[in-house]
């Protein structure tokens, strides 16, 4: 079905090959898993089935790719695209209309099919993939998870026989996961060729027939599911990738708090025009211990964060630090998030204008002092736009440690990470623990327990902590017992 | 949550227009009330048309926005008549006149422009600008600008709540720089959000060589047909007075 041929492809720009010499046969109906760290070539193998390398992102291409007999480098995007279907890693950047309807017809549309087919197909579609209740609705108002089904579902209305996914699941909730899994097997079951590139390997065990590694461009290994899964947590730490049998349980770190200091949050109410969306009438945190955030999506997460962070208007309630009560006003003052879209909090020309910007006194030792802690001396004269993913979050923790913050709190910092940098991120993120409270607001059970010591668990507002959640989660053998619920 | 702002969603819809109704709607208001076109015999019609972008926006369930508005609108008239029945002068007088005379004039244009975008639908709004004949060139880069609205408030509302927490606001240290600072992200998450969006469009086939079907369906109603005679009464006066 699909065929690489020795090939290569630079992107313009750069000088080092993104894929090199690759050659790959993927037969009919088959599942293919893509893995391997970041920057392996995945995204530029997919974006080479979908023919978007080379007619949109552009660079110097070798070798012949085809799907289904035709050559994807020669034929046009629109012919290629009746044959294969995307979906991508960002959910807010893959929806063409503001409505859902309009979305699964935009497709269809496109191929000029007349109006009654296209409705049959979006009624076959939405039956299929249980979507009904979120017809009709406003793309812009739905959770992340939600927005993937759509992504999933308007390129089931298009009825590809190849489906490719670049790391689908990296903005999802464990929930979300489940019935992405759902819309996978069931595709396999209608026949459709598969290939997903991914860092979180978990939820693929049960979905992928073969395994396909890579590193540096080349491919290191191609085997069955069944070989893969016999490979060892030492052997995949090799290779870079995530564990296969995932621990899903959120655990936090068996220690001793570090003091007996607290944080009282007080009246965390907060709700929008017609629901609740946080009711927490008293909550007391350990101070400079790294809290975790978890939740389906929706239960109130980013509601309470903005809150913590004094960015709601309208928030009524109050932290006590100190035994000094600080309102929403205060709480800015003394708060700082670092953004899952870091390139939202980045203003200046260079990483130190960057970094003094909040500085009550400007000090550039200082400055430098904490850079060097981060690793980032060297890049103090760079443009913040121009570094790495992790370079850009390491600054923005800088600035956070270098304006004086009591709290600083991650959004999502680990979402589309491969195994390698999610340490690194739980290494910084350690790191501060004794010095910041740091609240981690993340779906990533790996990242929880390697680095937080209390698990907040919220659901529909409320806090839930309850010891069943490491049994409830627990993929494969591992199950362990959550030992504590501090609130 | 202010990210409704701009998009419809699925209740608020109020009552469904063809968009080339509003369309027709909003070159009215804007020409006799912003334009003040057609002279003394359209004066008593002025208000009536003032009123209808209101009166749209409570049946699309916008109430504050309405009232507001409403409120603005025959304040700011009302203390302009007052204002000339009791033959003020002066400096006063001039702020009186200049502000609520551009207040009442704006405002319906406003209203009825920000009720189009909020009740029509992209594809919608694409079907509707293929009937009336308008070319592709045209219709493009408006879709994609409806498109792009949301996202566009979205990635401000982020942006500047990033601003916040560094002590970036009016009256703080670096007011002067607001501007650059707010606008260089900004640009920089556009132009990645555009490139996404585009590559994920081509995959779904836009652009091929068919011709494209739209499965929206618009269409005139009574309700249309109801605003269409509204509009074309001062139409008619103007042309007849030009004639004359």
């Amino acid at each position: 079905m699909i065929e690489f041929e020795n090939v290569s492809f630079n992107y313009m720009r750069t000088d080092e090959a993104s894929v090199k010499n690759v050659s790959l046969k993927i037969n009919n109906g088959e599942t293919v898993l893509l893995c391997g760290e970041s920057g392996c070539g995945k995204t530029t193998l997919i974006r080479m089935i979908n023919g978007l390398i080379p007619h949109f992102y552009e660079g110097q291409m070798k070798g012949r790719v085809s799907v289904d007999g035709t050559d994807t480098t020669k034929a046009e995007l629109y012919e290629t695209a009746k044959v294969v279907g995307s979906v991508f890693q960002n959910p807010r950047s893959q929806f063409f209309c503001v409505d859902s309807t309009s979305e699964l017809a935009f497709g269809p549309e496109n191929m000029g099919l007349p109006e009654d087919k296209i409705r049959g197909r979006i009624d076959s579609t939405v039956n299929s993939m249980k979507i009904r209740d979120l017809m009709d609705r406003n793309i812009f108002e739905m959770s992340g998870g939600e927005k993937q089904k759509i992504a999933c579902a308007s390129v089931d209305t298009l009825n590809p026989q190849v489906c490719v996914l670049d790391e689908p699941s990296s903005n999802l909730s464990l929930e979300a996961i489940e019935d992405l899994k759902q819309t996978l097997l069931d595709w396999k079951e209608e026949g459709r060729t598969i290939v997903v590139a991914e860092h979180r390997l978990y939820w693929l065990k049960d979905i992928c027939d073969r395994v396909v590694c890579l590193k540096n461009g080349e491919t290191i290994f191609d085997i069955s599911m069944k070989e893969f899964k016999t490979y060892t947590e030492e052997k995949l730490r090799a290779y870079g990738l995530r564990s296969v049998n995932e621990n899903l349980s959120m655990i936090p770190i068996k220690t001793e708090h570090m003091s007996t200091e607290t944080i009282t949050f007080e009246k965390l109410f907060y709700n929008y025009r017609n629901c609740d969306a946080l009711q927490i009438d008293r909550l007391e945190i350990p101070r400079n211990e790294i809290i975790a955030v978890v939740g389906p999506n929706g239960a109130g997460k980013s509601t309470l964060s903005k809150c913590i962070c004094g960015l709601m208007r309208g928030f009524r309630g109050n932290a006590v630090i100190d035994g000094k009560k600080l309102k929403s006003r205060n709480l800015l003052k003394n708060s700082y998030m670092v953004m899952q879209d870091v390139n939202h909090q980045l203003f200046c020309e260079t990483v130190m204008d960057e970094v003094i910007l909040g500085m009550d006194e400007e000090n550039e030792d200082r400055a430098f002092e904490v850079l060097e802690i981060l690793g980032l001396k060297e890049y103090a004269g760079r443009h913040p736009m121009s570094l790495s993913g992790g370079q850009k979050q390491r600054v923005a923790v800088a600035s956070a440690l270098l304006s004086d913050k009591d709290i600083i709190l991650f959004d999502e910092p680990t979402s589309g990470l491969d195994f390698y940098n999610m340490e690194k991120v739980a290494q910084l993120i350690s790191s501060l623990r004794g010095q910041k409270t740091v609240f981690i607001v993340t779906h990533d059970p790996d990242l929880v327990r390697r680095c937080a010591t209390v698990v907040l668990r919220l659901e529909n507002g409320h806090v839930k902590n309850t010891n069943s959640d490491g049994e409830m989660k627990g993929y494969g053998t591992e199950k362990e017992k959550c030992y504590s619920a501090v609130v | 949550m202010e990210k409704a702002l701009y998009n419809p969603g699925k209740l608020d819809r109020g009552i469904l227009m063809d968009p080339r109704t509003k369309l027709l709607l909003l070159i009215t208001v804007t020409t006799f009330a912003l334009g003040g076109a057609g002279g003394r015999r359209c004066e008593n019609l002025v208000p009536v048309l003032c009123m209808a972008p209101f009166l749209l926006l409570f049946t699309a369930k916008r109430f504050k926005t309405a009232i507001i508005g409403i409120i603005l609108f025959w304040g700011s008239s009302t203390l302009l008549t007052f204002a000339n029945a009791h033959n003020m002068g002066g400096f006063l007088y001039y702020i009186i006149l200049g502000s609520c005379g551009v207040l009442g004039r704006f405002l319906p244009c406003i209203m009825m422009g920000r009720y189009l975008m909020e009740s029509t639908t992209v594809s919608e709004f694409t079907k509707a600008m293929k009937k009336l004949h308008v070319s592709d060139n045209i219709i493009i880069p408006l879709s994609v600008m409806f498109r792009f609205f949301p996202t566009v408030i979205d990635e401000a509302d982020s942006i500047s709540c990033a601003m916040k927490m560094r002590g970036i606001s009016i009256g703080g240290k670096h007011a002067s720089k607001m501007v650059e600072y707010r606008m260089v992200p900004l640009m920089t998450c556009c132009v990645n959000i555009g490139e996404e969006l585009s590559a994920a469009a081509l995959t779904r086939g836009l652009g091929g060589e068919v011709k494209r079907t739209n499965i929206c369906k618009i269409g005139f109603h009574v309700q249309d047909f109801i605003a269409i005679s509204l509009c074309l009464v001062p139409w008619i006066l103007l042309i007849v007075d030009v004639v004359k």
